[in-house]
């Protein structure tokens, strides 16, 4: 009895509750934001874009599915936000700014399918979908935005940019930050060295996903469901296939040592 | 002879103290001394009046109200050579950091684009038929003098946008450098379309241009012999509209310390020469390169465009940008966008 409350506070210290979360955003304006590559509530990171920057990015958005990720959706997002097409000199890397602010709100919006309403946070609490359940739902949603935002026909557009050298750095940063994201929602706490294969067999299986998807026909994008399905199938397989090798390469070490020193070698 | 060999000696002595204070009042203008006279008159002499404000005119420092003058001498003795200069200063690359900047600035608006789908079909009235005839960008280029990039833009515009209807203002305070754009603006279509125009006008007060008219300010290597930058910078933000582009491409620091020896040599050795041999008039490009060494680093000049009130395009999670580095900070684009909010 008394071990489970202290598991369950833990839990609600890592993964506030909503009524917790407004305790937290008003220390907000007393500490200090710093940038820092690790999730922290009382550091929060600063908003990356300018209220300016926010109003133009958002209204391209919209222009997306006609335009594609372009200049010109970003110039018809400035006319729309009451700027004028000159004031998209504000994004010195065009197409690829928009680019970057889709998959930062898509990501973001994540929390919200976490702890917004009907969000998955009261479904969790019961505490019986394990960690991998709930990073499958989140990729779901994920893939799910794509989808409902109408960008997914012009994603390969995307890719193409992100694919361009100078970009490659920036996209692989937003793809583990997305890896990243997902784990710590859905309530990951390991500290071990599987950190790390995690995030990166996670990532490689949503950037795979995501193609998938561009060339998904059916209802409610069924096929890539199915697609992800196996993926994370294939990756336990992996797991345990890498374990049990693992285990085997230990035992032969341990038994080899102790023939050696059965023999009389000091070690 | 004895008097006669007195008076001989008294006349040589006489002919040094002149040669001697001759050469004392000529400053010679090498690198080392340049470098010295840097560091010796960075104060404002005393013994003026004290209402006088001063600034620096090169490594010299000037009251402020003959730095206009001494300035407007140097590209007056220059304009007919300025583009030729150029060529031999920058090896070049002074073309390849104009196209840039024009590029990276995308002027024009296409008129197909932002006609059609903008304009509901059901307004029939008058005065809603205006917007269906797409207007170009107002850009005023100011110090464009010769309209090395007032040409680019309008080649851009109507290249790259199909649009014939964006136009440039050319504004300069030096009247042989605007004589010597309209001779190039004769031969190009631009100056009869009434796309190009060529105005007088001091930089820190554009009577002449109305409060929030101006899409686009740019200006090319110009605002470092601006008396006051502060005051030009929130001239340019009054002319500009909410959401017009504040653009400046001008000489700034370079980053690597090898190559700024190595650029060092060249702007105080080389560029004075050049100057001597093609243009005939050394002082003139010595104060060039030293302009260059008193304006202030890329850090420094975008938190003053900030201080104007301007937005800057900094990179995501990347604060504090808000400029683009040319050839290794031989030259810098600053950019800075007017809120629709007043911010100051």
């Amino acid at each position: 009895m008394n071990t489970k409350t202290a598991v369950r506070l833990t839990r609600q210290l890592r993964h506030p509750l909503p009524l917790q979360r407004t305790t937290i955003i008003s220390r907000r304006q007393v500490v200090p934001s710093s940038t820092s590559s690790y999730h922290s509530y009382d550091h929060p990171t600063p908003p990356p874009y300018s209220d300016t920057a926010k109003s133009i990015l958002s209204a391209s958005l919209n222009h997306i599915p006609e335009h594609g990720f372009t200049r010109k959706s970003l110039s018809l997002g400035a006319k729309d936000a009451g700027y004028l097409s000159i004031s998209t000199n504000l994004f010195p890397q065009g197409a690829f700014d928009l680019i970057l602010y889709y998959l930062a709100t898509s990501r973001l919006k994540l929390q919200d399918s976490v702890h917004g309403r009907d969000g998955h946070e009261q479904q969790w609490a019961s505490g019986k979908i394990d960690v991998k359940e709930r990073v499958k739902t989140l990729v779901f949603d994920r893939l799910r935005f794509n989808k409902e935002s109408g960008v997914i026909k012009r994603w390969p557009e995307a890719l193409a940019v992100m694919a361009q050298p100078t970009y490659v750095p920036q996209s692989f940063a937003e793809l583990s930050r997305l890896a990243d994201d997902i784990y710590f929602l859905a309530g990951d706490t390991s500290v071990d060295t599987t950190w790390y294969t995690k995030r990166a067999s996670l990532a490689a299986i949503y950037a795979a996903a995501e193609v998938y998807q561009t060339q998904d026909q059916s209802a409610q994008n069924a096929d890539t469901r199915v697609f992800v399905d196996s993926r994370f199938k294939e990756l336990e397989s992996a797991q345990t296939g890498v374990s049990s090798v693992a285990e085997w390469v230990g035992y032969t070490t341990h038994s080899f040592i102790n023939v050696l020193r059965s023999k009389g070698a000091q070690i | 002879m004895n008097s006669i060999s007195i008076s001989r000696s008294l006349r040589r002595l006489e002919r040094l103290q002149r040669l001697h204070s001759t050469t004392l009042s000529q400053q010679y203008r090498c690198f080392s001394c340049s470098i010295r006279n840097q560091h010796e008159t960075t104060k404002p002499p005393t013994s003026s009046s004290q209402s006088a404000n001063y600034t620096h005119f090169g490594f010299e420092t000037v009251a402020e109200n003959l730095k206009q003058g001494k300035v407007a001498e140097v590209f007056s003795s220059v304009a007919s050579s300025y583009d030729t200069m150029n060529d031999l200063m920058s090896l070049g690359i002074h073309r390849l950091w104009k196209d840039h900047f024009v590029r990276s600035l995308d002027p024009g608006i296409n008129p197909i684009l932002f006609s059609a789908p903008t304009s509901s079909p059901s307004t029939s009235s008058p005065a809603a038929s205006s917007p269906s005839t797409p207007q170009g960008l107002n850009i005023l280029d100011i110090a464009g003098g010769t309209g090395d990039v007032a040409f680019r833009m309008l080649d851009y515009a109507s290249r790259i946008h199909n649009d014939s209807t964006t136009r440039v203002t050319v504004a300069d305070i030096n009247p042989e450098m605007l004589a010597a754009g309209r001779k190039r603006a004769a031969s190009s279509p631009y100056s009869r379309a009434n796309r190009l125009s060529f105005v007088e006008a001091n930089a820190e007060t554009l009577t002449t241009v109305p409060s929030s008219s101006v899409d686009l300010y740019t200006v090319a290597f110009g605002i470092r012999n601006f008396t006051n930058i502060p005051k030009a910078l929130d001239e340019a933000y009054r002319v500009l509209k909410p959401g017009g582009v504040f653009a400046c491409l001008e000489f700034s620091k370079v980053n690597n310390e090898a190559f700024n020896w190595a650029y060092k040599r060249w702007s105080f050795s080389a560029i004075p020469i050049i100057g001597q041999l093609v243009a005939g008039d050394r002082d003139s490009y010595q104060y060039l390169v030293e302009s260059i060494e008193r304006f202030p680093d890329q850090a420094t000049f975008a938190r003053m465009i900030q201080n104007a009130g301007f937005e800057l395009p900094a990179k995501v999670g990347e604060l504090g940008g808000g400029y683009e580095d040319l050839s290794g900070g031989i030259a810098c684009i600053h950019k800075g966008v007017k809120p629709l909010e007043d911010t100051k």
